[in-house]
C-alpha cells in the first residue's frame, strides 16, 4: 500500500474514520483472499473428508447410497485392523529407508548438476540440457522392460538398489530443471564477489548459491520425499519377495480384492493407510512452508 | 601430480571392487531365480519353487494358511514360497517374463494362457502331470470345458484351480412382496425378462423406479446369451467369430433390449452413481447374476437358481484361471509335482473345483469361510446344477485385442442405440476375424 | 533381513564415492587436456547425469526406438518389420488420430488454465493473512492423496445423475440445455472436459508450492523500489511480479506440458466410455502390455516424443521474449 500525504481534505466522518482504522482495511484488502482461500481450502478437503470418512466405516457401510458422510458407527479399530492385516511396520521402515536414501541422492546430485547447466558455459551445454529434458518426453512404458534388463544384468533384481541407487545419478531431470531456473535468477554480481574473495567454485556453490535458493531447495525436498514415498511402480516390478521387502504403496495394494476372492475391496482399510501414508507428507510441508516464509531473499543487488 | 592421479585411480579401482564384490553376493542371496537353494547336488536341501499371484491381503493369508504351508509341511521334495502381486499383475509378470526372473508358478486368467502359450512362455505339462498320483493330476476328471482353456493346440499349458459357473441370485424378499415365484430351472428367457418387467416398480410415480428387477451392464457376458441361443462366438476350430448367425443376432437383441431398459433394469446413469453390485446388496434390484463364490454382505438371505434356459440350451458362463508353469524354470519336474500339489490343495479351498468327483454339496461347502456359510447353503444345489452345464471361451492367442473389440465394435454401439444387432455384428466380424489370424 | 538394508547402503555408498572420485578425475583430465576452468567445471558438474545417462537412459531409449519397428511381443524375441507399426498408426488405426486430438486439445487448454490457476492460488497463499501456514497445509493436502483415491472422489462428483455434487449445484445452469443432467464421465462428447475440469485439482500441489517458491525469490527492494516510483498494487504484480516468476512460469509451461500429454494415471483409473478415444499413453499401455504388441506401443511412444519435443523447442525458442533470468528491474516510464 502506498503511503500519499494527500489526505489533507475536510475533515471525514466517524463512519469513514472506522472504514479507514486498520482492522478494516485488513479486511477489505485480504476480504477477498480469505474468501477464495476458504473456498480453495473447502475444496481441497472434500477428498481428504471422505478418504477419512471412509475410513472409518464398516463393511456394509461403505458404497451406500446416497453416499454418507458420517459413518455411523464409526470404527476406529479399522487403523488397528489395516495395521495389523500385513506387516506395515516393517514397510514403514522400508519406505522411510529408501525415501532417505533416494531424497539425499536426488538433491545433491541434483542440485551440483543443475549449478552446472546455470553457471557455467561449456560446449555442447544446450544440447545437452535439451537431451536432459528429453530423457522425459519418453513414454514410460516403453523403456520400462529395458530399464528392467539393466538391473537384471547388474543381478540386482529384488534389492533396494533401483529404488535408490540410480538416484545419486540425478535421476531426476524434473529437479535439476526446477533448481536451474532459480540458480539462474540468481544475479552475477553476487557470485563474482564470492569469486573475488577467493572462493572455488564448490564454496561459492555451497554458501552463496544454495542458500540463495533455499525457498525452492524446500520444495525440491518436499517433492522428493513424496514422490519416493509414494513411488509404488518401481517397488512393484522390482521387488519379488518376501512381503517384508515392500514399501508402503505396494503394501497397500493387497487391500484391493481380486476376481477370485468373492468379496469386496477392503476400502476402509486402504483408506486408512492411506490416511496413514498422508501424515508425514503433511507434517514435513507444514514444517517446510513455515521456512518459505523466512525464505525472502533480503538485499538482491539491483542489475 | 601423478601421486594424486595415482591415488585417485587407486580410490576408483577399489570402488568398483566393492561394487562388483556386494553385487556378487547379492546375486546369489537374493536374485530369486537362482532357485535351487544352496545346495543343488545334496537332495535333502528343499528346492524353492516361487509362485506368483494376483491374491490380495486375505487371500494371501488363506493361501498361506489352508494351501502351502500343509503341502510344505508334507512335502520333502520343496517348498513353494508365495509371492503376490495384488496390483498391474499381468505388467509385472511380464517384464519377469522378459527379464528372466518371473517365478517358476503363476496364476493365468483364462485369457491368457492361450497367448502366453503359444509364445512359449509356459511349459507343456501333459506329460508331467501324467505322471503324478494326485488326484489333481488326472486331467480326465476335470470338466471337459474348463480343462479346454489350459490347453492350446496339443498341449496343456497350466492345471484350473477354480471354475466359477454363473447362476442367478435372487433377493427372496423382493419377491415375496410381489408375489412372483422363485426362479428355478423352469425358467426361460421369456419367464425371467417378464419378471424382472414385474419386479421394477415405481411406487412415487417419478419415472424413476425405486426398484429394479435385474440389472445388466455387460455382465453377465453376452456370450452366454448366444451360446444359450445355439449360437458360438468364437468357433470350436478357433477360425472364426460367426457372431451374425441368426442364433447369436437373437441373442444380442434379446440382451440389449433388457440392457439399460426402463421397464426391468437400471439405466446406465443409475448404475454408475450407485454400483453395479451394490444395488442387489442394498436391496434396490431383485436378482442378480454372479460367480458361484460370490458372497453378498448387507443381505441374509439370498436365493440362486440355474440361469434361465434360452432357445437351445441352458449352459451358463464360467470362468476359470490357471496355474500355468514358467517354461524357463529350473525344475520343471519339481515345479510341475509342486503344481499338481498346489492345485489339489486350492481345489479344497476355492469353490468350485473344476473337477467332476469334488461337485458335492459336503465339498463345496467344506470349502465356504464359516461365516459365508448360512447364506451359501441354500445355494448350493444351484451351484451344483449350474456346474453341471458350464461352457467357457474358446480363447484365441490374441484374446485381449479380441475381446476390446467385441466391446467397442459390437456391444457398446448395441447397448447405446447406434445400429440394428444384424449391421453391427456384419461390421464387427470381420474385423474380430482379423484377429484371428 | 538385515543384509537387505545393509548391502545397499554400501552400494550405495560406495557409489557415492565413485561417483565424487569419478567427477574429480573427470575435472583433471579436462584440466589437463587445456579447457578453460569454466567448461571444465561445468562438464564435471554435470557428470553425475551425463553417467546416469549413459547407464540407465540409452540403453532405454534406444531399445524402444528399435521395438518400434519391429513385432515385439515381450515373450519373444523382436521381429523386424521396418515401419509397418507407424504405418497402421499413422493409416490404418481409426482411434489413432482421434485420440492424438483428445490429447492434445486436452493439454493445449489444461496447462494454461492450470498455470493461471496456480498462479493465483500463490499469491492467494503469499498474501497476510492469519494462518498463512495452515491454509498453506490445506491446499496442499490433495496432493498427498493417491491418485486412485483423486480419481474415485472426480468419479463422485461428476456421477452423470442428478446426485451427482456438480450436476446437482451446476442445476440451473445445464437445465437450460436438456432435460438430462451431463453425462461426464459416461458420455463420450464431455470425456475432454471431464478431465480439464479434473486437471483442474492439480492447482493443489506442486505446481503452486513451485509457484510459491519462485514468488518468495524475489528480492523484496524491487517492490520497494516500485513503490518508491509510485507504482500501485496492480502495476507491481505486472512490472515487477510477473516478470520475476517467468523462469518458474517457463519451467511449469514445458513441465506442464510434458505431462499433460503423457497423462496417465486419471484416465487410467476413470474408465472412459467405450465410444471416446483414449489418452495417447493409456493407448500405449493397453497395446504393450494388455495386448502384449510392445512393438506397436513403442512407435506411439515415439510419436508422442516427437511432439512433445517439437512443443518444447518451441517453447524454448520463444523464451528469449518473455523469459527474463537475473535479478532485473524493468525500467518504467
Amino acid at each position: 500500500m502506498t503511503t500519499r500525504s494527500d489526505s489533507a481534505g475536510p475533515a471525514v466522518s466517524p463512519a469513514a474514520r472506522l472504514l479507514q482504522s486498520p482492522a478494516a482495511r485488513h479486511v477489505t484488502r485480504y476480504g477477498l483472499a480469505y474468501v477464495l482461500l476458504g473456498l480453495g481450502a473447502a475444496f481441497a478437503l472434500v477428498p481428504f473428508i471422505w478418504m477419512l470418512s471412509t475410513s472409518l466405516k464398516s463393511i456394509d457401510q461403505l458404497f451406500t447410497f446416497p453416499p454418507t458422510w458420517l459413518p455411523d458407527p464409526i470404527v476406529w479399530r479399522n487403523y488397528l485392523d489395516a495395521w495389523q492385516a500385513l506387516p506395515f511396520g516393517i514397510m514403514v521402515f522400508n519406505s522411510l529407508f529408501v525415501t532417505a536414501l533416494a531424497m539425499f541422492g536426488e538433491l545433491s546430485t541434483a542440485s551440483l548438476v543443475a549449478y552446472g547447466f546455470a553457471r557455467f558455459r561449456f560446449p555442447f551445454r544446450n544440447a545437452l540440457f535439451l537431451l536432459m529434458l528429453a530423457t522425459m518426453m519418453l513414454p514410460w512404458v516403453v523403456t520400462l522392460i529395458p530399464g528392467f534388463l539393466i538391473w537384471r544384468w547388474l543381478g540386482l533384481i529384488n534389492t533396494y538398489d533401483p529404488l535408490t541407487v540410480g538416484a545419486l545419478f540425478a535421476w531426476g531431470p524434473f529437479y535439476i530443471f526446477l533448481l536451474r531456473q532459480f540458480f539462474l535468477t540468481v544475479s552475477r554480481e553476487i557470485e563474482e564477489a564470492a569469486i573475488i574473495d577467493g572462493a572455488n567454485a564448490m564454496q561459492v556453490f555451497w554458501h552463496v548459491m544454495l542458500p540463495l535458493v533455499k525457498p525452492v531447495l524446500l520444495a525440491v525436498a518436499l517433492l522428493s520425499f513424496q514422490g519416493n514415498w509414494n513411488n509404488f511402480r518401481s517397488a512393484l516390478i522390482f521387488l519379488y519377495n518376501p512381503i517384508e521387502r515392500f514399501t508402503l504403496p505396494l503394501g497397500l495394494q493387497f487391500f484391493q480384492a481380486t476376481l477370485t476372492a468373492g468379496e469386496a475391496p477392503r476400502w476402509h482399510y486402504m483408506m486408512a493407510m492411506s490416511t496413514l501414508m498422508a501424515l508425514p507428507i503433511l507434517v514435513l510441508f507444514f514444517l517446510a512452508q513455515r521456512q518459505f516464509i523466512e525464505g525472502i531473499q533480503l538485499g538482491g543487488v539491483k542489475g | 601430480m601423478r601421486l594424486g592421479f595415482m591415488r585417485g585411480a587407486g580410490v576408483l579401482a577399489v570402488s568398483l571392487l566393492a561394487i562388483t564384490a556386494c553385487t556378487g553376493q547379492t546375486t546369489s542371496s537374493a536374485a530369486p531365480d537362482e532357485s535351487g537353494g544352496a545346495a543343488s547336488e545334496a537332495p535333502v536341501e528343499k528346492v524353492t519353487i516361487r509362485l506368483t499371484t494376483w491374491a490380495g491381503e486375505d487371500e494371501s493369508a488363506e493361501l498361506q494358511e489352508l494351501v502351502l504351508d500343509k503341502i510344505n509341511a508334507e512335502q520333502s521334495e520343496f517348498e513353494i514360497i508365495h509371492e503376490p502381486a495384488p496390483a498391474d499383475y499381468y505388467t509385472k509378470v511380464q517384464t519377469g517374463l522378459a527379464g528372466g526372473t518371473a517365478p517358476d508358478l503363476m496364476w493365468l486368467s483364462q485369457e491368457y494362457i492361450a497367448g502366453f502359450a503359444s509364445r512359449g512362455a509356459l511349459l507343456d505339462v501333459t506329460e508331467l502331470v501324467a505322471q503324478s498320483d494326485l488326484p489333481a493330476g488326472q486331467v480326465d476328471s476335470y470338466f471337459p470345458d474348463v480343462i479346454k482353456t489350459a490347453r492350446y493346440q496339443d498341449g496343456l499349458y497350466g492345471l484350473p484351480w477354480i471354475a466359477q459357473p454363473v447362476v442367478l441370485y435372487y433377493n427372496p424378499a423382493l419377491f415375496d412382496e410381489a408375489g412372483i415365484d422363485y426362479p428355478d430351472e423352469s425358467w426361460d428367457w421369456d419367464t425371467f425378462l417378464e419378471a424382472s418387467k414385474a419386479l421394477t416398480t415405481d411406487a412415487d410415480g417419478d419415472g424413476v423406479p425405486e426398484q429394479y428387477g435385474f440389472s445388466l451392464n455387460g455382465w453377465p457376458p453376452l456370450h452366454m446369451f448366444i451360446w444359450q441361443a445355439g449360437g458360438e462366438v468364437i468357433a470350436d476350430d478357433l477360425g472364426s467369430s460367426p457372431i451374425d448367425s441368426p442364433e447369436a443376432i437373437a441373442a444380442a437383441e434379446f440382451y440389449s433390449e433388457m440392457i439399460f431398459s426402463a421397464e426391468c433394469c437400471p439405466s446406465e446413469e443409475t448404475l454408475a452413481e450407485q454400483g453395479f453390485s451394490e444395488m442387489f446388496k442394498a436391496g434396490t434390484v431383485a436378482m442378480f447374476m454372479g460367480g458361484a463364490s460370490d458372497t453378498f454382505d448387507g443381505l441374509d438371505v439370498v436365493g440362486a437358481s440355474v440361469v434361465p434356459s434360452g432357445p437351445a440350451n441352458r449352459t451358463t458362463f464360467s470362468y476359470t484361471a490357471s496355474t500355468a508353469v514358467n517354461s524357463a524354470t529350473e525344475h520343471p519336474e519339481i515345479a510341475a509335482r509342486a503344481l499338481v500339489a498346489l492345485t489339489e490343495g486350492i481345489h479344497h479351498w476355492k469353490i468350485v473345483a473344476p473337477r467332476t468327483d469334488l461337485l458335492s454339496e459336503d465339498v463345496i461347502l467344506a470349502s465356504i469361510p464359516e461365516k459365508w456359510k448360512a447364506q451359501k447353503e441354500p445355494q448350493l444345489a444351484a451351484i451344483i446344477a449350474a456346474a453341471e452345464d458350464m461352457s467357457a471361451f474358446n480363447i484365441i492367442p490374441r484374446h485381449q485385442e479380441w475381446d476390446d473389440l467385441f466391446w467397442k465394435e459390437f456391444q457398446d454401439p448395441l447397448y447405446h442405440d447406434q445400429g440394428t444387432a444384424a449391421e453391427l455384428a456384419a461390421a464387427a466380424r470381420a474385423k474380430l476375424e482379423d484377429v484371428m489370424r | 533381513m538385515l543384509e537387505w538394508y545393509g548391502a545397499t547402503l554400501l552400494r550405495y555408498v560406495a557409489v557415492a564415492v565413485g561417483i565424487g572420485v569419478l567427477m574429480w578425475l573427470t575435472h583433471r583430465g579436462l584440466r589437463r587436456l587445456g579447457m578453460r576452468r569454466e567448461s571444465a567445471i561445468g562438464l564435471t558438474l554435470i557428470m553425475p547425469w551425463l553417467l546416469g545417462f549413459l547407464i540407465w537412459n540409452l540403453y532405454p531409449i534406444a531399445a524402444s526406438l528399435f521395438f518400434s519397428f519391429t513385432d515385439y511381443n515381450i515373450l519373444q524375441p523382436p521381429r523386424w518389420v521396418g515401419i509397418d507399426n507407424y504405418r497402421t498408426m499413422f493409416t490404418s488405426d481409426p482411434s489413432f488420430w482421434p485420440s492424438v486430438q483428445l490429447t492434445m486439445t486436452f493439454a493445449l487448454i489444461s496447462v494454461p488454465l492450470g498455470l493461471a490457476g496456480s498462479v493465483v492460488a500463490a499469491i492467494l497463499l503469499n498474501q497476510g493473512v492469519r494462518g498463512v501456514g495452515l491454509w498453506r497445509t490445506l491446499f496442499y493436502l490433495p496432493a498427498v492423496l493417491p491418485a486412485f483415491i483423486v480419481a474415485l472422489l472426480w468419479r463422485l462428483l461428476l456421477l452423470p445423475t442428478r446426485s451427482g455434487l456438480i450436476n446437482g449445484v451446476t442445476e440451473p445452469v445445464w437445465s437450460l440445455f436438456s432435460d438430462t443432467p451431463p453425462g461426464w464421465f459416461l458420455d463420450a462428447d464431455m470425456v475432454l472436459w471431464s478431465f480439464v475440469i479434473m486437471s483442474f485439482w492439480g492447482i493443489f500441489g506442486a505446481n503452486t508450492v513451485i509457484m510459491l517458491a519462485g514468488l518468495k525469490n524475489i528480492p523484496r527492494d524491487l517492490y520497494d523500489a516500485a513503490s518508491v516510483d509510485g507504482a500501485g498494487t496492480f502495476s507491481k504484480f505486472r512490472y515487477v511480479t510477473i516478470p520475476q516468476l517467468t523462469p518458474t512460469l517457463f519451467y511449469l509451461l514445458v513441465m506442464g506440458v510434458i505431462g499433460a500429454v503423457q497423462v496417465f494415471d486419471q484416465p487410467k483409473f476413470v474408465e472412459l466410455p467405450a465410444g471416446s478415444p483414449n489418452f495417447l499413453n493409456v493407448v500405449v499401455y493397453t497395446q504393450a502390455f494388455a495386448f502384449s504388441k510392445m512393438g506397436y506401443g513403442a512407435a506411439l511412444a515415439w510419436f508422442m516424443f516427437v511432439v512433445i519435443l517439437l512443443l518444447t523447442l518451441a517453447i524454448f525458442r520463444s523464451s528469449s521474449a518473455w523469459v527474463y533470468y537475473e535479478a532485473e528491474v524493468r525500467e518504467r516510464a
